[in-house]
């Protein structure tokens, strides 16, 4: 009998011993396991906790209100610089760039695809595609756009008509020239790509002509002031070549773009290599031939942990992360001695969460401003692994972001635990109440997010705070990412969802009208019709929120350049926003590349004409400018 | 015996139809819509083109009709397209995939045995002693220890403390020549190899204890021949039968279990495009991956009982 026992204890302590030392490296590696669980539990401890004694301190404080003061002051601090904010800035460097080298840089996912008017892209993909092909325009340091592949660009009086100038002397990867004839041949395939036809619909590009050699015009059926934004993403900015791209599956294989790089292999979910395009038509300042690094291996490594780990061991030479809980675990290996650099960026991509605002009783203002009051930000992000990283959201606007806004930070609903029970407690006693229910009945709330374990922790966070006001009863519910979206969008049901509180991400570092105008037009057929709209409707309003007056708004920030103009009315809307809540706000999304010391360049690349770019918004690097220090 | 193997057969076929059906049901009922997955976000801002990817992908049609329409095609070899990674034929991203998982399979299983036949033999020939003891303790650890948890500790250590091996991603034999290859393969063919050590160890052990009783084991004793000559010659041989069968069954696990550790260390094989299409909503591949590895299941379940039967004359006459 003794034998037996001393067995099942040697190895309990053995496996104990495994997992420490898997789990307690003191530089902070060995991640993807604290990462996944038990950051997500340590910090979902730590933040329900502290949501539970937020209730309680609530609750038995006499002075509430001197609470919520304190919070707001908080908050209005965060505008300028808050502490732990990352550094997002960007600058011009005056050093001498080295060339040549390999860099394998780790990317969180695989793109599904090399064809920027076809496949689904997001960061990881664009840091791809961005080798292979230049872009007519570029956003710029100061949150505008600068002409790329166009030398210029310039609007008729009405924003109806762009009319731009390519530059000479462009050529693509298999030699064809660069005119305004390819720009016009590239109109069809743009009308029957997936990504790049819904581009049209939102940019209300109506066709392209060469008006001369090199001189190209876009015609919009409705002005649009900010089109040349449309003209830096991936769909209709990207520049390929038509006659490549006739057969796009073989075009798939062997893209062809005007860029730095051309893509000699691909070995789908293991690596991507692209060397340098040597017929580059782009110098820098100096006059030094770009790109810098000979080639470039992309490898798709969907692990948190093994990503940066293959960063400090210098299997790759670079991470990219939209994580938080990696930038902080990337912050605590350089901080303990590792050779690291850390790009850190903090973008207007924003957690929370929306309402649906066409089921009740999220149809009633009241609510809907009641569960902005009862979420914790604080400790949300807290459980999201975010403290000292992500700063909290009362807007689409990042404080980094030239479109930020004091007055809707100061007016958004801060965390009010008294005064969020005050209003559900006034819609459930109201007798005309929206849901049906008895007068004095508990409202139900389904809040839903996709089974990542620091969102649930950070629902956990949010429940523990609804049901301890006893007005609410609250289901969660995880479904994967691909549900989600699905519940949200509702395409069974004219695009209303059947989806109550749920989880989503918002806004992005574009002009504000692309991320704005669908997330706010008429979300149906029928309510367009009711608006005076018809044709109007975005499935990609997802929380089926719409006003006339902010939609107006909305428009007629697309028919105007004039920043302050365009300011005044993104703040309109923004205000509008704070004060119906169809939304709520997490925090703003730190995202970062982490590289080993010898990288350099990634915040410091320029426009042809030579004006500092926007450094690498959603770990997105511009890899033609970035060099290799021996 | 033909006749056996003719009602073996068709066994295999009726299992693999129901098989076939079940995968197909289960992924088919997945939520989410692939079309969504495959316009993306902003894809499907155009309703009609939504519409007619569902249409495209024959996503209105009744589930018995796409069933059948894609036994029909898969019995002739076509798996279909992937819906996601544009002119991806599924039969094509198996027979790429496969190499890579089935040498991590390979490696797992020999790996394994090098642990195994040395500790289960010490145990069986030190039984109840502290050699007995210590092995048994540790095979327990190992059977304890989920493999990605052994995976991330062996790239911390092997990686990143000691930089001795890649701690990501696949060196093909093709591209880059077997040593590299074996470099990015060791880590992940450790982390599997370490679970399937223990309970090839435990197999081994009980046998050889069976084994080490039996008479002619005291016979070649009384004869005086050394105990290593033994072990090795006379004990070990009849101890493997289990062990054999052993291996056939988790090989063709190993092919479907490697998800986890593909995924860990970014090696492009049968389980990282497997979850990778999973998350994409990428039915076909799903489809086809899924029902390739019940395939294998079974077909190598089959060939195990055919083995069976072949050694053991019984087993054929019941």
């Amino acid at each position: 009998m003794k034998q037996r026992r001393f067995q099942p204890l040697l190895a309990i302590f053995f496996v104990l011993a495994l997992l420490a030392s898997a789990c307690g490296g003191s530089d902070g590696v060995v991640d993807a396991v604290t990462d996944a669980a038990g950051d997500a539990v340590d910090a979902a401890g730590d933040a329900v906790d502290d949501a539970a004694e937020a209730v309680d301190d609530a609750m038995d404080d006499d002075d509430a209100m001197d609470d919520e003061e304190v919070e707001n002051e908080d908050v209005a601090e965060a505008g300028t610089e808050a502490e732990g904010d990352v550094d997002t800035a960007v600058e011009a460097v005056d050093v001498e760039r080295q060339q040549g080298g390999e860099l394998i840089i780790g990317l969180e996912a695989e793109s599904v695809g090399m064809r920027p008017w076809e496949d689904t892209c997001s960061s990881p993909c664009y840091n791809m595609l961005a080798t292979i092909y230049d872009k007519l325009m570029e956003s710029n340091s100061e949150g505008g756009y600068s002409p790329w592949l166009l030398s210029e660009i310039s609007p008729n009086d009405d924003f109806t008509a762009w009319t731009g100038t390519l530059r000479d002397g462009v050529t693509f990867h298999n030699g064809v020239e660069l005119t305004a004839q390819t720009i016009a041949d590239s109109w069809p395939i743009w009308q029957e790509g997936a990504q790049s036809a819904s581009a049209i619909g939102a940019s209300n590009l109506a066709g392209i002509e060469a008006t001369g050699d090199m001189e190209v015009t876009w015609t919009l059926s409705q002005p649009n002031s900010a089109f040349p934004a449309f003209l830096s993403r991936a769909p209709l900015g990207m520049v390929f070549e038509p006659g490549a791209a006739a057969d796009a599956d073989a075009f798939n294989e062997a893209p062809v773009g005007t860029g730095a790089y051309m893509m000699v292999s691909r070995d789908l979910d293991n690596e991507t290599v692209m060397e340098r395009n040597p017929d580059y038509w782009m110098m820098d300042k100096n006059g030094t031939q770009l790109p810098y690094i000979d080639s470039l291996v992309f490898r798709p490594i969907p692990d948190e942990g093994t990503r940066l780990d293959a960063v400090l061991s210098g299997t790759t030479g670079v991470a990219h992360t939209l994580r938080q809980g990696t930038i902080r675990d990337g912050r605590a290996a350089r901080d303990g001695g590792a050779d690291l650099t850390m790009f850190e960026f903090q973008g207007n991509n924003v957690g929370g969460g929306m309402f649906n605002v066409l089921t009740p009783p999220f149809d009633d203002v009241r609510v809907r401003r009641a569960l902005v009051h009862l979420n914790p930000q604080d400790q949300v992000i807290e459980a999201l692994g975010g403290t000292g990283i992500s700063l909290p959201g009362t807007q689409w606007f990042s404080p980094d972001s030239p479109w930020y806004s004091e007055k809707v930070a100061a007016a958004w609903p801060q965390f009010d635990f008294e005064g969020g029970v005050a209003l559900l407690s006034e819609y459930i006693n109201d007798p005309a109440r929206s849901d049906g229910k008895a007068v004095g009945e508990p409202i139900e709330a389904e809040l839903s997010c996709p089974p990542d374990p620091t969102l649930i922790a950070a629902m956990q966070v949010i429940e523990q705070i609804w049901s301890s006001t006893g007005l609410i009863t609250t289901n969660l519910t995880n479904y994967d990412q691909q549900t989600h979206i699905g519940y949200a969008l509702g395409g069974d049901n004219g695009f209303v969802g059947s989806h109550t509180t749920h989880c989503w991400r918002f806004s992005d570092d574009e002009d504000p009208s692309i991320s704005m105008n669908q997330a706010f037009a008429p979300p149906t057929a029928e309510i367009a019709e009711a608006a005076g709209l018809p044709g109007v409707v975005s499935p990609l309003n997802f929380s089926n929120y719409f006003d006339g007056e902010l939609f107006t708004n909305l428009i007629a920030a697309t028919r105007t350049s004039d920043f302050e103009e365009r300011y005044a009315l993104y703040e309109a809307v923004s205000l509008q926003i704070a004060e119906q809540t169809p939304v709520w706000w997490s925090g703003h999304t730190a995202t970062a590349l982490i590289s080993d010391s010898a990288v350099n360049g990634v915040t410091s690349w320029e426009t042809p004409d030579g004006i500092l770019g926007s450094g690498m918004p959603n770990a997105e690097g511009r890899w033609a400018q970035v060099w290799l220090e021996e | 015996m033909a006749r056996l193997m003719l009602v073996r057969v068709a066994r295999l076929v009726a299992t693999l139809l129901v098989v076939t059906f079940l995968s197909f049901i289960m992924t088919s009922l997945l939520p989410g819509d692939p079309a969504v997955a495959i316009l993306g976000q902003d894809g499907v801002q155009n309703e009609e083109l939504l519409r007619q990817v569902q249409d495209d992908l024959g996503l209105n049609d009744p589930i018995i009709v796409r069933y059948v329409n894609w036994l029909g095609s898969a019995l002739s070899g076509d798996l279909g397209e992937s819906y996601i990674n544009s002119g991806q034929e599924v039969s094509d991203v198996i027979a790429d995939r496969v190499p890579v998982t089935a040498q991590l399979a390979v490696m797992a299983i020999v790996i394994a045995l090098i642990l195994a036949i040395p500790v289960g033999i010490l145990g069986a020939y030190k039984q109840g002693r502290w050699q007995d003891k210590a092995s048994s303790a540790g095979v327990q650890v190992a059977l304890s220890v989920p493999n990605f948890i052994t995976g991330i500790f062996l790239i911390w250590f092997l990686s990143v403390k000691l930089d001795l091996l890649p701690a990501s991603n696949w060196n093909r034999i093709s591209n880059k020549g077997i040593w590299a290859n074996l470099q990015t393969a060791i880590m992940p063919a450790m982390a599997l190899g370490l679970t399937q050590a223990a309970i090839f160890s435990r197999l081994v052990r009980s046998d050889m204890v069976a084994t080490l009783k039996e008479n002619y084991v005291l016979a070649a004793r009384a004869k005086g021949l050394g105990d290593g000559y033994i072990l090795a010659r006379h004990a070990l041989r009849p101890s493997s039968l289990s062990l054999a069968t052993i291996i056939g069954i988790n090989f063709g696990a190993l092919l479907g279990g490697t998800v986890v550790i593909e995924t860990l260390f970014a090696i492009p094989g049968l389980g990282f495009r497997l979850i990778n299409a999973i998350s994409q909503r990428d039915i076909m591949v799903i489809q086809g991956i899924t029902v390739f590895l019940a395939v294998v299941y079974v077909v190598i379940n089959f060939l195990v009982d055919l083995f069976y039967s072949v050694l053991d004359p019984r087993i054929r006459r019941n």
